[in-house]
């Protein structure tokens, strides 16, 4: 694996540059969807959820946004990656996790950059410099892992099945609103006493873990729960371990399917 | 058990591919690793066995569909067999397809680094090797242009010059060769004998016999899956040409049993000055036709006729000659000193017009190879030299 690191930098390097290549902001582009939608969400759901008061709401959600907005983008972006490099899967030999992966790392860039931006403003907000922040490094690990191996089991079921890809696309649209991106589940009016439905909705759903666990951090400025940070460790070790499972059961084939 | 570096062993392997788009796979099927009915496959390889000592060059030849790419992907690593065992010793260096690897818009400079990390090379060992690469490309400027911008020509300097200089253990080469000015092929030809006899291996798959000739001692023909012949490269290729013959001559001329004949051709022979089987020439060569004629009784005096062609049909040069074998078989031999011909492939029409037969037609098919010559084109080789003179004064 570590013979292809200079691989894997150069796949980046090209996914980066055929993505935006000639575009006149280039890179940049990765920014402007999820800021445009969070300044739209901003707006409607403090609007439209006025019966909640969650105190510095566009943070709030800012930091759930860029979560999802991450792990969506690499799913959907993945998917369709190795049957974009057909070409290349079939007439070359190299590690195919190569493909999904730069795809993915790709996406971590804008998430980087846009954690680079909340983070001090969290801070500045709360006028506190919590301890709590070291945790924010390994917990964006482990997401970023985590979406690489979900990222792993897409690609190459997509490529068997090209149904996967607009599967994805329409089931991403519920979870994104199942998912506490823009409220709380404590919140939730007509919840209480639904124990089953609640801890569903906090655990039933991978992302949410990590959305709390970035949120306690980021927002809260406190180290997240114990259960949260056993979930989202568990989350990315069991993706990592059945993705790799998948892709090497899968790969095999991939260059006669493609 | 594992191959040692340039070693390639392929034993008993077997491949079939689906046809149609249609892929009625369920998951179930995927997991349970149960193959598809035998219907709609059709067999690529079909119990192949070869094994290529460290240092080897070997032609694989055959129809379309023969199994030829088929075989270059499993020896790859790309394609996985249904049966048996393929192993490559050492750093294997494929070139199936032009720029497979290549991103559009890197420049070539940026490609060369894609490349070598595809076939496995570290940061350090490209930009050791950057120079010499681009050098051998003989792309100057244009290394730095992106490669959407090459032609294919440049494309093909490109990629060979990655694969040229990645010292790998196992070439395994298809077609690509093909593709380029006949310079930069010589160029990359020595390369790639200098790699040999440092212990490398060369696999190359080649329509071309003329590149399989020059590059490989040995040839492998493939049909239908099987390996139907493997050994030295004149007779595989005369093989080949052969197993060709019997079907160009279909659609063409029809190819007439011999049986009814009393006069007929046993076996046909291209040798070289030195007496060699061959079918491949270059422009110039002494080439001498053998023709084994057999005999059934009652044969009478008849006349022999042999006709070169263009691959096209166009006929290039007729000739015969009257026979009287007395009731005994005989060899009958055409000796051209120089084979004036220039590069391209030809069949040689071989056949017996024994008298009253109403319907003289072709008994004998095989094909020729001219090597193609720098500087020269067309059919004839006319070649002179050139002088020029200029008036005196102004």
């Amino acid at each position: 694996m570590l013979r292809y690191r200079y691989l894997f930098e150069q796949m980046v390097r090209r996914e980066l540059r055929s993505k935006y290549k000639g575009s006149a902001l280039g890179v940049l582009w990765y920014l402007v969807n999820p800021l445009v939608l969070m300044a739209v969400y901003a707006v409607m759901f403090r609007s439209l959820l006025k019966a909640v008061h969650i105190p510095d709401y566009p943070l709030f959600l800012f930091v759930g946004l860029i979560v999802w907005t991450f792990f969506s983008q690499s799913l959907l972006a993945s998917a369709t990656s190795l049957v974009e490099q057909a070409s290349l899967v079939s007439k070359v030999r190299f590690p195919r996790e190569t493909v999904p992966a730069a795809v993915v790392s790709v996406q971590l860039v804008p998430f980087a950059v846009l954690l680079a931006i909340v983070a001090p403003v969290a801070v500045i907000v709360r006028g506190t410099l919590d301890p709590a922040l070291l945790l924010l490094l390994p917990i964006v690990a482990c997401l970023y892992a985590f979406a690489l191996g979900l990222a792993l089991i897409v690609s190459v079921a997509h490529a068997y099945f090209r149904d996967v890809q607009p599967v994805l696309g329409a089931a991403l649209l519920p979870w994104f609103f199942l998912t506490p991106i823009f409220f709380r589940v404590q919140d939730l009016p007509g919840l209480a006493g639904h124990d089953t439905a609640e801890a569903l909705l906090r655990w039933g759903n991978p992302v949410a873990p990590f959305i709390e666990a970035v949120r306690a951090v980021l927002y809260s400025g406190a180290a997240p729960g114990l259960a949260t940070l056993a979930y989202v460790a568990a989350a990315t070790v069991i993706a990592v371990v059945v993705g790799r499972l998948v892709f090497r059961r899968l790969e095999g084939e991939l260059a006669v399917i493609l | 058990m594992s191959a040692e570096p340039g070693e390639i062993v392929l034993a008993d392997a077997w491949r079939a591919f689906k046809i149609g788009a249609d892929r009625g796979r369920t998951l179930k099927e995927l997991f349970t690793r149960r193959t598809a009915r035998p219907l709609d496959q059709v067999q690529a390889l079909a119990g192949v066995d070869l094994r290529v000592a460290p240092g080897e060059t070997v032609g694989i030849v055959g129809r379309n569909g023969a199994g030829k790419t088929s075989t270059l992907r499993v020896l790859a690593g790309i394609v996985p067999l249904d049966k048996g065992t393929a192993d490559c010793g050492g750093r294997v260096a494929t070139l199936i397809e032009l720029g497979a690897g290549f991103g559009r818009e890197f420049t070539g400079r940026e490609n060369i680094r894609l490349n070598g990390a595809l076939n496995g090379m570290g940061k350090r060992d490209i930009e050791q090797r950057l120079p010499d690469m681009i050098a051998f490309s003989e792309l100057g400027d244009f290394i730095d242009v992106p490669v959407k911008a090459y032609s294919s020509g440049m494309l093909v300097r490109l990629g060979f010059s990655i694969a040229a200089h990645l010292d790998a253990d196992v070439l395994l080469i298809d077609e690509v060769l093909a593709v380029g000015d006949e310079a930069f092929q010589r160029k990359c030809l020595r390369r790639i004998s200098e790699r040999i006899v440092a212990g490398a291996t060369l696999v190359l798959v080649s329509h071309a016999p003329a590149a399989i000739e020059r590059t490989c001692q040995r040839i492998v023909v493939l049909d239908s899956g099987r390996v139907v012949f493997d050994g030295p490269t004149a007779e595989g290729l005369l093989h080949y040409h052969e197993m060709l013959g019997t079907e160009t001559g279909e659609g063409t001329t029809e190819r007439r049993p011999s049986e009814h004949r009393r006069v007929f051709v046993e076996d046909v022979a291209l040798q070289d000055g030195e007496g060699r089987r061959r079918s491949v020439f270059s422009p110039g060569e002494p080439l001498r036709l053998v023709l084994g004629l057999g005999v059934r009784p009652g044969a009478q005096p008849c006349r022999v006729v042999f006709e070169l062609r263009q691959s096209s049909g166009q006929p290039v040069f007729k000739a015969g000659e009257d026979v009287d074998l007395g009731g005994r078989p005989g060899r009958l031999t055409f000796d051209v000193p120089r084979l004036n011909l220039l590069g391209g492939d030809y069949d040689l029409v071989i056949g017996v017009h024994e008298a009253g037969d109403p319907d003289p037609g072709i008994d004998r098919l095989v094909g020729l190879s001219v090597a193609a010559t720098p500087g020269a084109e067309g059919v004839a080789d006319l070649r002179g030299a050139w002088s020029l003179q200029t008036a005196v004064g102004a």
